[in-house]
């Protein structure tokens, strides 16, 4: 049905990076982070309350593409995070916009934690950042070694999984984590390094870089993807039983003309806030809704014309956003206009529902 | 390598199922439902979707208290609701007749026009036991004119023996399918009247029956071969009249014109010397006394040993003489035959390796600690007016040779698999 589904006026000028929703159930606010340098901040609701077109409300102009973007304590502030190695706050109501620290790399990833106010930010100078708002503007976030690059973080109520180069794949407990930031808030004034032991360390299941991670509301586990067209499900839960109910499944391929399967990375993995079901987003232009739980695909959307970047579900789950982005992954040099979109689907009730196990 | 399939058959066409609101035809029926559940039967108000329009109307009527008066997205005279349709059930019989006649114009004119555009024989020739779908017919002044014109050339050459001036004067009058073999294949010519002389009927008619004359799947046979060695010298015959039995194995039955398919090439070869007699124009297409090459072609052998074949034949100059010929193809047909026993060995060997390749992958991207946001964020567009980070840190991962190590396993595992 495509009549349910639309595309956002006035989308980036370049690739997109990340698209979040607003968690706040009642908000239809989506921020996107592009390559163009800026940071948009649409509304899908206009003046009347309908959810139409969606309109941009807002554009922040970074000094470089920007890598990342998330929602703070409420939907009137976000974070971010880009190639100008900085992490930024900025106030959507005044603009403004705060350095919170600067990495020595460009920044992948930013999350915010609502249950910690903690904002921890992944670069690829191989360290997480972490921040604590309350802690007032001066304090200089905590800074946690990482062993490769992170390339994907994602966070639960009390856990932080952080996907890395070489396929190691380490879960904080966020507790601890705030707990001992907060120490080294109050011993030194310049936060220094603070060496923290992973509440695990873990070895990719899938054999191929990691992609993105997500991790699933329920606090039960995440989902990992990688380039090579796979997406892995995993638990928390270190018991053996729990481990024996992870696994692994292809998908986004392609079978070319002589047979052989082009492979496409899982550019994006969202989980439904509300069914615990999750999307996938691949390099092949598809989007794929799954149950996790009873390992089955719910649907699949028509492919999209290009890559899909990112995916997003809105806080009340009503809404799948979805951002097409071009040439993601072979560097093409020039994105022709009018190639980058943000797809919104209305989803209905039971649509990203799981169907129950076989 | 077998003959690439161009396209459907026309059979396969009529077969295929189609949507009586929109014409638009489909691979199967339950695709051809789920498009008539999604273009036609959904209903505009809750997107539920019904089965068929009677459906549709109740569930409008009911739900939504309206009255639904015409079809979505249907052409303009098929919107009407008077007929139940679901599937193919329910197209009235003259609508169904007139699709009908609609695809097979449509089908054969396309077929024209592809021949037209690539000189390519009819789809599904080489496909032995088919005759022509519809074979193009030049007409007979054309016809005439291109053989005054031909001959005239030839006389010009000085080439050519008297046989073969006679040749096309009986062939004149009957026309022989595909144009682009009439001017090399002054010898098919001799064949074609006679062996064609019972089609034409049968050209015109629809074709199903592949068994029927078997004259037709010789003039099909031939012309993909002139085509394909034409360019070459006459010598190529002897190799390329086995060909297209080779690389259509399951045609055997369609053989009894072989004898004299095989033979017709033969007199060719000896263009210059007049040692072997080339077989009487217009006489029946009887099996000629002459020596059986196609039976070296006989083995299944894929088309690229057959051509190898061919080269072989073609590049030795000393070629154009009956009998020393005759030695040294048998010689070369010899060797030929090894190396179609070996290249069948092979083949039969290759043959799970295909299999395994068919499990091949090819990815997109493709690095082990160099994302593509990193990769891209290289790009000079997206440079940042700041110091550059230094290269050894993006790069000095210790853990990262043991990974390359690990995929490396994974790669020498899948090959050896075979």
């Amino acid at each position: 049905m495509s009549s349910n589904q639309f595309t956002v006026a006035s989308p980036p000028t370049d690739a997109i990076s990340a698209l979040k929703f607003s968690p706040d159930p009642n908000s239809t606010r989506i921020v996107v982070s592009s390559w163009d340098k800026n940071v948009y901040l649409y509304d899908l609701r206009d003046e009347n309350g309908t959810v139409g077109e969606g309109k941009l409300l807002q554009k922040f102009e970074h000094r470089a593409p920007v890598l990342d973007v998330c929602f703070g304590d409420n939907e009137n502030e976000i974070y971010t995070a880009g190639l100008d190695w900085d992490v930024r706050k900025i106030d959507l109501n005044t603009s403004e916009q705060t350095v919170l620290s600067s990495h020595e790399a460009g920044v992948r990833n930013v999350v915010y934690s609502p249950e910690h106010k903690l904002i921890i930010s992944g670069s690829w100078d191989s360290t997480l950042h972490v921040h604590r708002p309350d802690a007032g503007t001066n304090s200089a976030p905590a800074i946690i070694p990482l062993p490769s690059k992170p390339f994907s973080i994602s966070l639960t109520a009390t856990k932080l999984v952080v996907a890395m180069a070489s396929r190691s794949l380490h879960i904080y407990d966020l507790k601890a984590l705030a707990l001992l930031t907060a120490q080294a808030d109050s011993e030194s004034l310049d936060g220094n390094k603070v060496e923290i032991e992973p509440w695990q360390r873990r070895e990719s299941s899938l054999k191929f870089m990691t992609r993105c991670v997500a991790c699933m509301p329920d606090d039960a586990g995440y989902a990992s993807s990688s380039i090579e067209g796979r997406v892995a499900v995993e638990w928390f839960d270190p018991s053996p039983e729990s481990q024996a109910r992870k696994y692994a499944f292809k998908c986004h391929r392609q079978t070319a003309e002589d047979g052989v399967d082009v492979v496409y990375p899982v550019n994006a993995l969202a989980f439904h806030p509300v069914h615990g079901t999750f999307a996938s987003g691949g390099g092949d232009g598809v989007v794929a809704l799954w149950d996790g739980i009873a390992k089955r695909r719910i649907r699949q959307y028509q492919k999209y014309p290009s890559s899909v970047a990112a995916v997003g579900f809105s806080g009340n789950g009503k809404y799948l956003a979805i951002g097409v982005s071009p040439g993601f992954e072979d560097g093409q040099d020039d994105v022709p206009e009018g190639v980058v979109k943000i797809f919104v689907r209305e989803l209905g009730e039971t649509e990203a529902k799981g169907k129950g196990a076989k | 390598m077998g003959k690439k399939r161009r396209g459907p058959s026309l059979d396969e066409l009529m077969a295929r199922p189609w949507c009586y609101y929109c014409e638009r035809d489909f691979d199967d029926l339950k695709i051809l439902t789920l498009h008539q559940k999604a273009k036609h039967f959904k209903c505009d108000k809750c997107g539920r979707r019904l089965n068929t329009a009677g459906g549709l109307s109740v569930h409008m009527s009911q739900v939504h208290k309206e009255q639904l008066t015409e079809i979505e997205n249907a052409l303009p005279n098929r919107a009407g609701l008077d007929v139940e349709i679901f599937g193919m059930e329910g197209v009235p019989e003259d609508v169904l007749l007139a699709h009908q006649q609609r695809v097979a114009a449509q089908f054969h004119q396309a077929e024209a026009e592809r021949q037209a555009a690539t000189g390519n024989p009819p789809a599904g020739s080489g496909m032995g036991g088919q005759p022509a779908k519809k074979p193009k017919l030049e007409d007979m002044s054309e016809m005439k004119r291109r053989l005054a014109e031909h001959r005239a050339k030839k006389a010009e050459a000085g080439t050519g023996g008297s046989s073969r001036e006679a040749t096309p004067a009986s062939s004149g009058p009957t026309a022989p399918p595909a144009p682009q073999f009439v001017p090399k294949a002054d010898n098919a010519y001799g064949q074609t009247p006679a062996a064609s002389a019972p089609v034409p009927p049968q050209q015109y008619s629809y074709p199903q029956p592949y068994g029927g004359a078997p004259a037709a799947p010789y003039q099909q046979v031939a012309s993909p071969v002139y085509q394909t060695f034409s360019p070459a010298s006459g010598q190529q015959f002897p190799g390329a009249a086995p060909y297209p039995p080779a690389g259509y194995p399951p045609q055997m039955p369609a053989y009894p014109p072989t004898p004299g398919y095989g033979a017709s090439p033969f007199p060719q070869q000896p263009t210059s010397t007049e040692s072997t007699p080339p077989p009487r124009p217009g006489s029946i297409p009887a099996p000629s006394g002459l020596p059986q090459r196609p039976h070296f072609g006989a083995p299944a052998v894929n088309a690229q040993q057959m051509q190898q074949m061919h080269m072989g034949h073609a590049v030795p100059p000393a070629q154009g003489h009956g009998n020393g010929d005759a030695n040294q193809t048998t010689g070369q047909v010899i060797s030929s035959v090894n190396d179609l026993i070996s290249g069948a060995a092979k083949d039969a060997a290759e043959k799970p390796t295909k299999k395994e390749k068919s499990k091949a992958t090819r990815m997109i991207y493709l690095h082990d600690t160099i994302s593509p946001e990193e990769k891209m964020s290289q790009l000079p567009r997206y440079a940042v007016a700041r110091p550059q980070f230094p290269e050894h840190t993006v790069l000095g991962n210790g853990p990262d040779a043991a990974v390359v190590g690990t995929i490396r396993d994974s790669d020498t595992v899948l090959d050896p698999a075979h």
